[in-house]
This record gives structure tokens, sequence and C-alpha cells, in this order.
């Protein structure tokens, strides 16, 4: 692909040298941010895990790793997987119903901002009362139930609410954008030319978007599944509100650390684990030359 | 980038900001707590300012106080939030001789248990917790032990408060609601694993809309927010069960960091007044602690028994209290495994 | 293919809408609570005398255009200069940032900011808040600019070089341009990340830095609140507004493009 003879010219040289040292001054910036406003509060975080509750919430002394040992319990494991589970099986719906979405944004011309601008006008609305409108429609009296009944599609109420299902809806909803925003930024590349092409030499419209279209923003695939698993696992509004808190995930489990029950060292224990186990298991998948960062 | 440059023009020009100069007050409240005329009205006779913000759990409050520079004057602690915010030093301790309309409230809120000599709070709004029902279900609800049959083909809630859940299931067993006994928490939390099949949902105040559309049919609801859908929806009704329940109250302290100490103690002062404390009753629909005020409510709300339960009703009810740390985290535990099971 | 995707598109655009639209029919009933009880524009009214509702809505406007603004900036550069140069302990950092629950990086940037603050006898405001957002926006920015940027092809970069240009005019007139629909993508998942954020913003938040999300969690939380939908039917129209001028702006400059 790039370039793969040696440098040819002393110019070159100088010009190669000249583009690494702008890099590493474009790195500066964010080096600084992350370094004071990430590093820095992630060691307090350690800091606390190492401690103990105090008798009111917040931490004293004596450091111990006592929060560490509680941590391997069968119980939060089985929090984990549950929570895995729903994540993943949300990122999937989510790249399924976001991929033609976002395709066709992408290939309509002069009309992409205003498109995509669209599909995040709702989400600049309180996600909180977003949440409430779908309990709205959801539940057994609401809009979707009541609407069924009349059309005498339904005999009673079906259980739209207060389960699973409905907190793998709000999450959908909740990410959509998470996954449509990279996916188009890759697929805008896309030449429609390649695909009538395609077409043109025979083959059907769908495998011509699975043969070009899908190679070509694999990258935005995995950005936008990164950015929808990872936030999904750590939600807590919606279980608590579409699933009726009657599950427990990883992300109402540490809510729930740090604010009733006010057993910071335990939160921060848990936190710090779990980031652990998800970036070692993301960075393993991603092989060499299409990792995500 | 045009819509870039369009949005900061537009946030630019709104930036124009007016900062009052006078005396100032940040006061930080539970929701629905004063009355559409009480800070304007504050703010015109005392020549001040008043910063007024809301949360929605005592624990978001104690964050934010127990750094020590929050910038908050007066906070409204629950009162079992009292004495642990007494013992972290963040209460200012209360001159009673600039309270003088301390006399207005209540006499058993005169002295309550968690904090006998008033020195750390000046008690505010009080409440319950019972079980608000549709007065259409074939068997009302008046004891918790009904919440564990199968009458009400699981429209039933609870609610998604590890004390308010526990609080149910030990007055059941017949233990007391602040009870660290280990024995006793797991009969608890066995009761409450038994009670999950039959429940739609754990669900905090946004069940009321559900509770007046007639989606659930009865829950565990704070007699405060059940009055208000009562109001809304006559076909509601509110027992207090007949084998005790949770009382709470949420008292106004000044924070020790606070740098506007006179304008506070006013505040406060001005709380205590009878008219103030009546117009936020009677607006609100809270249950006001103080005395004077109660006697200027309209006949129908001085005698409204949700809020204002008799006497003999009272004595079933038990006050929360802070817990210590171990038994938090017993609770703490339990309360995972019931939401997990 | 051509007609399935916009019948799909619409109905996505639905499925996205369909909250608002209910929010909408529910701003202007009159009573309370969610039955349907009579027409009113009485909730308008009443956002227009909540004075704390307004500042609270200009605060997030603020926080959300500056956040975006710097991280953009900061997270393109990143995000380029990593295409090809690798730096893991950014890289894990970033990924770590994005990893952390909210809840943890409030209260690890409240007691960062509380720490700090000992020194520098300042108070919590709307500064934390902003610095805050900048750092959680961050890796959000730099994950979409790379992906976008893993499209290209890096041999143009060389060629310009080849040419002549040094390694500024070769950024500005070569990739940054080519990065464009990238750093809009970034730059509008920034901003809603940003203004709709409640509980990074709720901890670092000072005393007169209230934004629109903990307003509006404060008086929704017992339930759907009428005032607080008319509020996000207003802003949803008002931004709404912005959009449609900026899509004819777009339109205009595509057809000058075009025609020249």
């Amino acid at each position: 692909m790039s370039g793969g003879g040696p440098p040819t010219s002393f110019a070159f040289q100088k010009t190669h040298n000249a583009m690494k040292r702008l890099r590493l001054l474009f790195l500066s910036p964010a080096t600084a941010v992350m370094a004071l406003l990430f590093f820095a509060p992630l060691a307090i975080v350690f800091a606390y895990s190492l401690l103990t509750r105090g008798p009111y919430g917040g931490v004293m002394r004596p450091w111990t790793m006592e929060s560490y040992g509680r941590v391997f319990d069968p119980l939060y494991g089985e929090i984990l997987w549950r929570s895995v589970w729903v994540a993943a099986v949300s990122t999937l719906l989510c790249l399924m119903l976001g991929f033609p979405l976002a395709l066709y944004i992408a290939r309509s011309a002069g009309r992409k901002t205003l498109l995509l601008n669209a599909v995040m006008l709702p989400f600049w609305t309180s996600f909180l009362i977003r949440t409430y409108a779908w309990m709205f429609l959801l539940r057994d009296t609401g809009l979707i139930n009541t609407a069924l009944e009349r059309l005498h599609l339904i005999r009673a109420p079906l259980p739209l609410l207060f389960n699973t299902g409905a907190v793998t809806l709000g999450l959908v909803y909740g990410y959509l954008p998470f996954m449509v925003l990279p996916l188009y930024a890759t697929l805008e590349k896309l030449d429609p030319a390649l695909l009538d092409a395609a077409e043109d030499l025979g083959a059907s419209p769908w495998i011509a978007l699975w043969r070009v279209a899908v190679p070509l923003s694999k990258p935005g695939m995995i950005a936008g599944c990164l950015l929808v698993f990872i936030p999904c696992l750590g939600a807590y509004l919606t279980p608590d509100l579409m699933g009726g808190g009657k599950t427990v995930m990883v992300g109402n489990l540490i809510q729930n650390q740090f604010t009733t029950a006010r057993d910071w060292p335990f939160g921060a224990a848990a936190s710090l684990l779990l980031m652990a186990i998800v970036l070692i298991v993301t960075r393993s998948l991603g092989r060499k030359g299409e990792e995500l960062i | 980038m045009n819509r870039r440059l369009f949005l900061m023009g537009v946030a630019g020009a709104t930036l124009g900001c007016t900062s009052g100069r006078g005396r100032r007050l940040n006061v930080y409240n539970w929701e629905n707590y004063v009355a559409g005329a009480t800070i304007p009205d504050f703010e015109r006779e005392f020549k001040a300012r008043v910063r007024y913000a809301t949360y929605g759990s005592a624990e978001e409050m104690l964050a934010k106080a127990m750094s020590g520079n929050s910038g908050w004057d007066v906070v409204f602690p629950s009162n079992s939030f009292v004495q642990p915010m007494q013992a972290l030093g963040l209460l200012l301790p209360l001159d009673h001789k600039r309270l003088t309309n301390l006399g207005n409230l209540e006499t058993r809120f005169q002295s309550p248990e968690w904090d006998p000599a008033l020195q750390w709070c000046v008690p505010y709004m009080h409440s319950a917790t019972g079980i608000l029902y549709s007065k259409q279900v074939s068997r009302p609800p008046l004891a918790w032990a009904d919440l564990w049959t199968d009458s009400y083909s699981r429209r039933v809630t609870m609610l998604d408060d590890p004390a308010e859940v526990f609080a149910a299931c030990l007055k059941r067993l017949g233990c007391s609601i602040n009870s660290g006994n280990e024995r006793e928490l797991k009969s608890a939390r066995d009761l409450a694993i038994r009670q999950k099949p039959l429940l739609r949902a754990y669900l905090n105040e946004e069940v009321r809309d559900q509770v007046v559309a007639g989606d659930v049919l009865v829950a565990q609801m704070w007699a405060q927010v059940a009055q208000v859908a009562m109001d809304n929806a006559p076909n509601l009704a509110f027992s207090f069960p007949s084998e005790g329940f949770a009382l709470y109250a949420d008292n106004a302290s000044i924070l020790r960091e606070s740098k506007h100490q006179d304008l506070a103690y006013e505040f406060v002062n001005y709380l205590l007044r009878p008219k103030v404390a009546a117009a936020i009753a009677i607006e609100m629909r809270t249950a006001t602690a103080n005395a004077a005020a109660r006697s200027l409510l309209p006949e129908i709300q001085r005698h409204n028994t949700v809020l204002y339960p008799a006497h003999d009703v009272l004595r079933r009810g038990e006050w929360f209290r802070a817990l210590p740390g171990p038994v938090q985290r017993i609770r703490d535990r339990y309360w995972t495994e019931i939401k997990s099971a | 293919m051509k007609r399935f995707l916009p019948v799909y598109a619409a109905a996505a655009y639905l499925f996205l809408y369909l909250p608002l639209v209910v929010l909408g029919v529910f701003s202007f009933n009159s009573s309370k609570v969610a039955m349907w009880h009579g027409f009113s524009w009485q909730w308008y009214a009443g956002v227009f005398h909540n004075t704390g509702l307004l500042e609270a809505a200009r605060n997030s406007l603020i926080v959300a255009v500056t956040a975006t603004a710097v991280s953009t900036v900061i997270g393109t550069l990143a995000g380029y200069a990593l295409w090809n140069k690798r730096a893991p302990v950014l890289t894990n950092s970033l990924c770590l940032s994005l990893l952390t629950p909210e809840i943890v990086t409030g209260v690890s940037l409240l007691a960062f900011f509380e720490w700090i603050f000992r020194f520098l006898h300042m108070q919590l405001g709307l500064h934390t808040v902003i610095l805050a957002h900048i750092s959680f926006c961050l890796a959000y920015v730099v994950i979409v600019i790379l992906a976008r940027l893993r499209t290209f092809d890096p041999s143009l970069e060389e060629a310009a070089l080849d040419l002549g240009a040094n390694e500024w005019q070769t950024f500005r007139r070569v990739t940054v341009p080519m990065l464009l629909p990238g750093i809009l993508a970034a730059a509008l998942l920034c901003f809603t990340v940003s203004f709709d954020d409640y509980v990074i913003t709720s901890l670092v938040a000072g005393v007169n830095s209230e934004t629109l999300p903990m307003v509006i969690y404060a008086m929704a939380r017992k339930g759907v609140s009428p005032e607080v939908n008319a509020l996000s039917v207003m802003v949803t129209v008002g931004l709404g507004v912005f959009i449609l001028i900026a899509g004819r702006l777009e339109q205009a400059q595509a057809a000058r493009e075009q025609r020249s």
C-alpha cells in the first residue's frame, strides 16, 4: 500500500523527520489533558480501593486489600456475566439497525449533515425523560398496548416493560447514535460508483453491499461496537427504569456503591477490576493493524 | 465551519449575565419543599439573593458537603443523616437565640430522638412509608403481609430503596427497622427474595403515574407522594400497615463551612414562621413539623390522616436511624442478592 | 435496495423521534399527570418564567460548546498523530477513560479538584464542569477520527510531501479536508455526550453552575413533569431550527461548489 522503499533523498528524510516532530507536537495537548484529568483522578480511585470504608461513607485508613478480595465472589461474577450478555445483544442490534441508516445518510448527497444532525437531535433532550416516555408507551395501559387492543390484535396487554427485553430496547435506543456516527464517518468515503459498478457487473445489490461496503466500514463498525458496548456495560438508569430495578447489572452495582451503600473502597475496587478485564479483552481482540485505537 | 460559528455566536450573546450585588445565600434542598412565593418573598424582605438548588437523595448532598468546600449554606438532611453529618464535623451548632421561631414546632419535634437538644438541626417536614393502593382491589392491603399474597395479579411494586424494603420485611417479622442482627437480616432477605416473583418492579416516585393509570394496583410508597397521587385520582387510598412502618423527617441545618451564617439563620427562622410554613404545606401537599403552621391550614388539610396520622397510628411508626458500617455492609450485600435473584 | 434504504431510514427516524412525539403531545396536556386532560399552553409559559431553567440551559450550552470545541481540536490532532505513531500509554488511557463508569469518573474528578483547590483557593464552578467534560469527551473524538483515518490511503500524504509541501501544509491542505466528515461526526458525538451528561456534571458542578440535565432530573424525578416536556420540546424545536438553517447553508455551499 504505502511507500515500501528506503528513503531516496536527503529532502525526503528531512520531511519524514519533520512529520515525526509534527506528530509528537500533536500528541502533547492530549497527553497533558489525560495526565492531569484522567491519570491523577485514576490514582485517587486506586488509593480509594485500598482504603477502608469510613463510618458514614467516604474513606479512611487502614490500607487494606480487603475490597479486592470481596469482589471475587460468584454473585458478582453472575452480575458481570449477565451484563456482558445484555450489552453484547444490544450492541449487535445497534449494529444491525444502525448500518442501513448510516449507509443511507452517507449516500444522500447534499443533505448529509442535515440527516446526521437529525439523528442526534432527539439525543439533545434529557435521556431520563425520553426513558419515561418509553415507559409510558410500553406499559400495560400505554399507547402500544392500547393500540394493539383496539385493533383486536391482542386480548390482554403484552408485558412490554420491566423485563430484560425492555432493557435491551432502552439500551439500543439510547446508544444507536453512537453506532451511526462512526459508521457514517467510514461509509461516507464509500464511492457510490463502486456499488454501481458491482451491480453493473451482475452482483445483486445485497451482495454488492456485503462485499464492498462492509469491509470498507470495518473500522467504523469496530469503533461503533466499542462505543456502544462499553457504555451499555456500565448503564444503570435503563436497567433501573426500563427493567423495573429487578435485575442488577454491573452499572447498578457500582452506582449503588457510591450512592446508597456509600462503600467507596468496594466500588473503586470493583470498577478498577472491571476496567482492567474489559481493557485486556478488547486489546487482545484487536489483531495487529486492526486495533481500534 | 458554519455551524460551529453559529452556535458559538449564540452562546456568546447569551453570556451577558446579571450578577446581583448584596447578600447571597445558597440553599440546597429536596425538590418540592418550597412554595412558589417562599424564596422570592424572602429575597424581597431580607434584600438578598438566594441560589436554590435541589437534590434527589441525601447521599448526593452528603457527597458535596463532605468536601468541606461545597459552597452551600443551608442543607436539609433526613433524620438518619443528622448524626453522621455531625460526627463528620459538617454541621454548625445552632444558637437558639437566633432562631426565635423555634417554639412553633410540634412538641414531638422539639426534642426528636436524632437531636434531643435541637443542637444541629431544625425539623422541617415529615412523612412515613405505607401502602398506596387502588380502591378497586378485592382485598385492601392493610398489612405488609398482604404484599406477599397473590391477590393483586402481580401488579405490586416496592420502593427501590434497601432501607425501605428491609423495613417492610423486618416489620413483617416483628423486628425493628434498624435491626443489625445478622439472623434477622437474613430472614428479611429471604422474605424479600420470596416476594420478588410477585412484584412488577422496584420503583420509587416514578410509579406514581402508573398507579394513577391503573397499571399498578398496590405500591409501597411515601405518604407525601401518595397524597399527590390521591389528589389526582380519587379511587386511590393509603394505609399505614398494621405491623408497623418507617417514619422519616427532613431537617434544616447550617453547614459549618457556610460563609453567610447570618443570612442562613434568618432563612431557617423565616421557614419557621407559621404563615410561610403553612403556605408551603398547602401548595406542595407536604406535612409540616410546625404546629403553629398546621393550625393555619384549612380544616380538611389539617386533619388529613395520610399526612398527619392519628396518634395511635403514629405509635406503630419507627424512626430511621443511622446504621454502623458493618451493619450497612451486610444489608448492602443482601440487597445485591435480592436484586440479583 | 435503492427503494429499501429510504423506507428503512424513515422507520429508523420514527423510532428515534417516537418518545419526543409523546413528550410533545403531553407538553400541551393541561393536567400534571400522564393522562390527557385538555389542551393548554400553561407549561410553556411556566418555562419562560422559570429563570433557573433558562440559566441552566445557558450553562449547558456554554459547557457543551466549549468542551466540544476543545475536545475536537485536541482529539483530531491526537488521532492524526496516533494514526502512524504508536503511543501505547496514551491509547490505553483513552480506552480506560471510556471504560470508567461515570460515577467513578465523577467521584474521582471531584476528589482531584478538591485536593487541588486547597492550594489554589478556588471553588467548583462552570470551569470544573468544562474540564471534566473535556476529559471524558476526548476518547470519543479520537476513536471516531481514527476510524475515519483508517479508511485513508497514506500515499496521498507522501505524494504531497514529495511534491515539496512541508508537514504543516500537508496536514492543512490534504489531510484535514478529507477528515472533515469525521471531524463533524466526532464534534456531534461530543456535543451530545456533553449536553446530556448528568452524573459527572452533578458531582463537579459548583453552586452557580447548574446545567440543564441537573435541573431536569430534579424536576422529573417524580415522574413525567409537563414543564420539563415543554422545555424539551422548545430545546428540540430551537436546535432543530439551527440544524435546518445550517443544512440550507450546506446545500447552498454544495451547489456553489458544483457550479464552479
